[in-house]
């Protein structure tokens, strides 16, 4: 029974001819915009969480304190909320790396008459803290010390590209969504047509009292497997596009993003995909409708 | 095995209320052969339609094979039909299926395995004297080869009850006389028939208990 539904379902494939391969190719576009939304999305995604990993705050204090009071401080810090790690850094050796980070040019901090560099507190927010609502908190928290004078940290341009990675996904999303909708409709339509077509097979087969889902499974099934050709083709154009293209912008994601390659899809999107093409052609399948004469 | 009860059928056409049939109550009973005879338009089809439920009554009762017509929804339509033969005038064969295909299709559809398809379709074929046409496509039979395969497809299942609307309407006399030949043979192998044609001389020559329709209406019941 499942050779003959799965053969009538190829039988039926061959009979929606051009509109089949139109539905398919629909079907692949609208994974494949998906798909590539996905993997943009996801090495943004990796980008946040490579610079949220080296995302420091600093807290620059009114005064130096004493080394007993600078270590108890530490202690206080490290016991807040979404802080990962605190190291105090005196006055001295921030000037010192003052000097690291000018280089050649740090003769120019040799000329000052007293090191105007404050100390501070370097802190590395534990996960928690590195989010945009925890980062939010972290600063506030850290602002409320008496010690403070100000509290600065890179939280901004992070929680930009954090948000530039979410709208990405929703376009892809949208965009996607879209071109599975004319997808859905496509299939629909060779579906119907196809119904069409075998007409004359229906009414025997309701003649002989086949049961209604040996009816309608082959024209669900041709749909599921216009739906996974569809996926396939377009995990197959996202492989190929990603094998050559990845390696030619990878200095230019080193340079922008801080990321040394372009990851592909994880094997859960791969698979999702792949779902999502059965899901849209048994559905374009499904909602086809013809005349019930008998 | 048939019980039709004071059975009326209207059909509506807009606001155009068209009786098709009136007042038609008989029973047939298993291992029966009757006749419907009656002009093109005297209801016969319709008749035929509400036994096997491809038409529901307007009005009235009618039962088939312990099944009650007017109240069956689709799960009770297919095991309706399960126990049913039915042929019509065009032999309605699929096309891009040859003889044996068409017939095994049958088979197919219902989930029989495979070994007991082959012999069941060739045991069709051979009831209809049609084994040796078993590849050939439906467009390489003549009329009355397609119309006894178009049997060969009812009876593959051996069906309790054959029901025949005109299948020897488009024939020449002695094609139509071979497949009474056949109905009366699969009758003798106790399938009860019921067999509708528009010719008077076939229905006369069957000499079986024949209904006359007339405009939608049981004239004459004899035999």
């Amino acid at each position: 029974m499942v050779g003959f539904l799965i053969g009538e379902a190829i039988r039926d494939l061959k009979r929606a001819g051009r509109v089949a391969v139109s539905a398919i190719v629909l079907i692949t576009l609208s994974l494949g915009a998906v798909g590539a939304f996905l993997l943009l999305s996801g090495n943004l995604g990796n980008a946040v969480a490579t610079w949220r990993h080296h995302l420091r705050v600093i807290v620059y204090l009114k005064v130096e304190p004493s080394t007993a009071a600078a270590t108890a401080l530490v202690r206080r810090v490290q016991e807040l909320p979404g802080v990962g790690a605190a190291r105090y850094v005196s006055r001295v050796e921030a000037l010192e790396s003052l000097k690291k980070v000018l280089g050649k040019d740090a003769t120019a901090a040799e000329g000052l008459s007293a090191n105007p560099l404050p100390a501070s507190i370097e802190i590395t927010p534990s996960p928690d803290g590195a989010t945009p609502e925890g980062a939010r908190r972290l600063l506030e928290r850290l602002s409320a010390l008496p010690e403070a004078d100000d509290v600065a940290g890179g939280v901004e341009w992070v929680d930009k590209l954090a948000r530039l990675q979410r709208l990405v996904t929703v376009v892809g999303l949208a965009f996607g969504g879209v071109l599975a909708v004319a997808a859905i409709l496509t299939v629909t339509t060779a579906t119907t047509l196809v119904l069409h077509a075998r007409r004359h097979e229906t009414e025997i087969m309701r003649l002989v009292g086949a049961p209604e889902f040996t009816v309608r499974l082959p024209l669900l099934l041709q749909g599921l497997i216009q739906g996974l050709l569809g996926a396939a083709l377009a995990l197959v154009a996202l492989g190929v596009s990603h094998h050559f293209i990845a390696p030619k912008l990878a200095p230019l994601m080193t340079v922008a993003l801080g990321l040394n390659e372009l990851d592909f899809l994880p094997p859960i999107q791969i698979v999702a995909i792949a779902l999502a093409g059965a899901g849209l052609g048994a559905l374009g399948g499904l909602l086809a409708r013809g005349r019930r004469d008998i | 095995m048939i019980e039709l009860h004071r059975v009326c059928k209207v059909f509506s056409v807009g606001p155009i209320k068209v009786p098709a049939l009136t007042d038609i109550s008989f029973r047939v009973a298993k291992g029966e052969f009757v006749v419907i005879h009656g002009k093109s338009g005297a209801g016969k089809t319709t008749l035929l339609k509400l036994l096997y439920r491809g038409e529901v009554p307007s009005e009235g009762e009618v039962e088939v094979l312990g099944h009650d017509i007017g109240s069956l929804g689709l799960r009770g339509i297919a095991a309706l039909r399960r126990h049913l033969g039915i042929v019509f005038q065009d032999a309605k064969l699929l096309p891009g299926r040859n003889v044996y295909e068409n017939i095994a299709f049958v088979l197919r559809v219902l989930g029989a395995p495979r070994g007991e398809i082959t012999e069941r379709t060739f045991d069709a074929l051979r009831a209809v004297g049609l084994h040796s046409r078993a590849r050939a496509y439906p467009a390489q039979l003549s009329q009355g080869e397609a119309q006894r395969a178009s049997l060969a497809r009812a009876i593959v299942r051996k069906p309790s009850l054959l029901i025949a609307d005109e299948p020897t309407g488009n024939l020449d006399d002695e094609m139509a006389g071979e497949i009474v030949q056949v109905l009366r043979d699969i009758h003798a192998g106790g399938t009860t028939v019921v067999f509708a044609t528009h010719q008077t001389r076939l229905a006369a020559s069957l000499r079986q208990r024949m209904l006359v329709i007339e405009g939608g209406r049981v004239v004459k019941d004899e035999g």
